[in-house]
């Protein structure tokens, strides 16, 4: 390349093709001012707000505390301090507060809808009453202290691969399918309750504290991203109540626990947003030519 | 004649025939072309079924399949280390002067490439292939090729495209690599003796029908074209996951009259079904180069293809229609392609093919590359260690430890067997023609 500068004026203009062999007066490891031209940087990175990555977070704190409520009925539970009777009787408040808000908040729901709902509720609740015996001794020759462990791990799992965005069970409405991950969160939630159920003294203990738990894993979720999807302001309100309740909840159970959730809450809504803005200047994102074209159809297959 | 040095080369990488692909004939029809130039060459892969050990092919052409099965998409499995003693064994033997190897994937290529480095040979890497940055298996192969490029001689790549590609993935100068493109043999890709009719269009679409090879564009395509040009028919060759969605298609649009679906065309029997169309449609997602357009255009074929990758690169705006990856686009480009048809020669097309690309061509200014990679300076493992280390914080002190290793294990090797105690081949070639001459000076002394 050195020695071509005579030729300057003469040589042709370098063009970005292959054909043609050896392109007169280039080498072929020639590198045109035009090399990388066609690259863009960090074409699709948007730009974050704290204040809005702030509320979005609240959906994963509001979904922790309602876990945490679960675990302080279960504690209370466990030690006999509240009983069967009051505990249906919180199952029924649930169902009917449920239903009330699902009837408040979604437009597309149908008497053909609802009935099909209280067909499927009224088939759960006779089927696990059925099954309430056999919850009641599944683990007596497990000591406990394995089963706090175990349910305490699944509880972790669940947690970590729960869907915080969407709806196990399909709202109506809703495009997408749940994912394998978030399957298998609600399968853990599940197993956590079975094993905490089988620790309690009666059949209709046992009953009872399922219905409680399974309507809070199943349809807690739904009926948060209905109220998500009717007006963000009601579900930063509920929020804020559901989050003063459980910590006040959780307070009366154990100091340390208190202190743990507050802190845990405080992390995943205030410094977690702030570290994501921060680490955001570290984004480097590389597009050009030798990119996989998207198809701009869907595919159905 | 005296100043040019004749190269001992050796091809490496898990991609040869008996599979069959892009890379495979680049390597076969490279060797071919650089035996022709006087070089010796021997080509390394792993064993294919029951095919293990050496094998010669044509002109000569020495094969060793290595006894390792391939695991994974015909790679072997990564051991780092287990091919150490078989690949410094082959470079003795064969007293090798130039590594080249191909294929970003092909871990047996980067693990011989790593040895040769080891010993001090010159190594030469060939990329074929575009990757993005964004997926975890990018990035991964993306490290990968930053450690096999970290102490390259240079690198070829088969389009600008592709070079810029590599250049930002492993962040080797540009002016170490050189674009050398894909050739086709012309002489096995002519066009039908007679001109076809243009009464009836034959649309000819020929690739493996999976996602990247663009096939959810066929099934857009097909039915639109069909119903906006009467007179035209499909022939699509090639098997694949997304055969059975073009097929419901065809039963969708009651097209099976006019969509012919021919399953797996084997490598021999593509030029038949090429010359029995007018156009070639390509629908890749992404492509380096596609030797496919080349193999069509070479049958006189007009193409019709996305504009992807090194796409636009490969032929000249007069033999070529280009389309975004959109299904409109595409279909507008066909009728534009449709409307050249008559001016077309399918003959003009060849000749002029054959003055654009040639293996031959493709062979001398590998040689150039070669000739440029001896000439660099030799170097000590402490000299290249620094090179190493600059790939990155964490993956920087591995590379080097791994180099390390395999320093270690390379001089084990030689106090076990010291490398002149491996037997040197004798050049098959070089033999046949001291025979020859022998047998001239015999003759004439016999005059």
């Amino acid at each position: 390349m050195e020695g071509a500068t005579d030729q300057v004026i003469e040589r042709p203009k370098w063009k970005k093709v292959a054909y043609g062999g050896m392109q007169p007066g280039y080498d072929d490891n020639f590198t045109d001012e035009s090399f990388l031209e066609e690259m863009v940087m960090n074409a699709n990175v948007v730009k974050r707000d704290l204040w809005k990555v702030m509320q979005d977070s609240v959906s994963i704190t509001q979904y922790i505390c309602l876990v945490a409520l679960v675990v302080s009925v279960w504690a209370h539970t466990l030690s006999l301090n509240i009983d069967e009777i009051s505990l249906l009787k919180l199952d029924v408040g649930l169902i009917a507060l449920g239903f009330s808000i699902l009837l408040l908040t979604t437009s597309q729901l149908s008497v053909q809808l609802l009935s099909r709902y209280f067909l499927n509720i009224s088939f759960f609740i006779c089927g696990l009453y059925i099954l309430a015996p056999i919850y009641h001794t599944l683990t007596r020759s497990i000591s406990s202290d394995s089963i706090v462990a175990l349910t305490v791990s699944l509880l972790i799992i669940h947690l970590f691969l729960h869907d915080y965005s969407g709806s196990t069970i399909r709202p109506p409405g809703a495009l997408k399918n749940p994912n394998l991950a978030s399957n298998i969160s609600l399968n853990a939630s599940i197993v956590a309750s079975v094993l905490v159920a089988s620790r309690l003294p009666s059949r209709l203990h046992v009953f009872a504290i399922m219905l409680f738990s399974l309507q809070i894993f199943l349809f807690a979720p739904l009926i948060t991203f209905c109220i998500k999807k009717y007006s963000n302001r009601v579900h930063l309100g509920f929020s804020f109540a559901l989050m003063n309740m459980t910590l006040s909840v959780v307070c009366q159970l154990h100091g340390m626990l208190f202190v743990l959730l507050l802190g845990l809450l405080l992390f995943i809504s205030v410094v977690c947003p702030y570290w994501l803005i921060r680490i955001q200047e570290y984004k480097f994102e590389i597009n050009g030519p030798w990119d996989e074209a998207k198809l701009c159809f869907d595919i159905t297959e | 004649m005296d100043q040019q040095r004749k190269h001992r080369i050796l091809m490496v990488s898990d991609f040869f025939y008996p599979n069959f692909g892009g890379v495979e004939s680049h390597i076969y029809y490279l060797s071919q072309c650089l035996l022709k130039l006087g070089h010796k060459v021997v080509v390394m892969t792993h064993a294919y079924g029951n095919r293990s050990g050496v094998r010669y092919v044509t002109n000569g052409l020495k094969v060793y399949y290595v006894p390792w099965r391939p695991f994974l998409m015909q790679n072997t499995l990564p051991t780092f280390y287990g091919t150490l003693p078989i690949t410094r064994t082959i470079l003795v033997r064969e007293r090798i002067s130039i590594v080249h190897g191909h294929q970003a994937f092909s871990t047996l290529c980067h693990e011989a490439l790593m040895h040769a480095r080891t010993m001090g040979y010159k190594i030469i890497f060939t990329d074929h292939s575009l990757y993005g940055f964004a997926d975890v298996g990018s990035i991964h192969m993306n490290k990968v090729l930053q450690f096999t490029l970290a102490d390259i001689s240079q690198a070829i790549c088969v389009s600008h495209t592709s070079k810029e590609n590599t250049v930002l993935r492993s962040g080797i100068t540009p002016e170490r690599v050189f674009v050398i493109p894909n050739a086709v043999d012309t002489a096995m890709f002519s066009p039908a003796p007679n001109r076809l009719s243009c009464d009836e269009i034959v649309i000819i679409v020929v690739s493996r029908l999976v996602y990247r090879k663009g096939a959810d564009l066929l099934v857009e395509v097909i039915p639109e074209v069909c119903q906006l040009f009467p007179n035209v028919r499909f022939v699509v060759g090639g098997d694949g996951p997304k055969r059975v969605r073009l097929e419901e298609m065809r039963e969708k649009y009651s097209l099976q009259d006019r969509v012919e679906m021919l399953g797996a065309v084997p490598h021999s029997q593509v030029r038949s079904v090429l010359i029995s169309g007018h156009i070639f449609l390509n629908s890749s997602l992404t492509e380096a180069f596609c030797i496919a357009i080349l193999e069509a255009a070479s049958c006189g074929l007009l193409t019709v293809s996305t504009r992807v990758g090194g796409v636009p690169e490969v032929l000249p705006d007069d033999m070529i229609v280009l389309a975004e990856p959109d299904p409109g686009d595409m279909v507008h480009a066909i009728g534009k392609a449709i409307h050249m048809l008559p001016n077309i020669n399918p003959h003009v097309m060849h000749s002029q093919m054959k003055k654009l690309y040639s293996w031959h061509d493709v062979a001398k200014r590998t040689e150039i590359v070669y000739d440029c990679a001896l000439q660099s300076s030799d170097e000590s493992l402490l000299q290249r260690l620094p090179r190493y280390l600059k790939c990155g914080a964490w993956a920087g002190k591995l590379f080097g430890l791994v180099m390390i290793v395999n320093f270690l294990l390379w001089w084990l090797l030689e106090l076990w067997q010291p490398a002149e105690s491996i037997e040197e081949v004798p050049d098959l070639v070089l033999v046949q023609n001291e025979h020859e001459e022998r047998m001239q000076d015999f003759v004439e002394a016999q005059d």
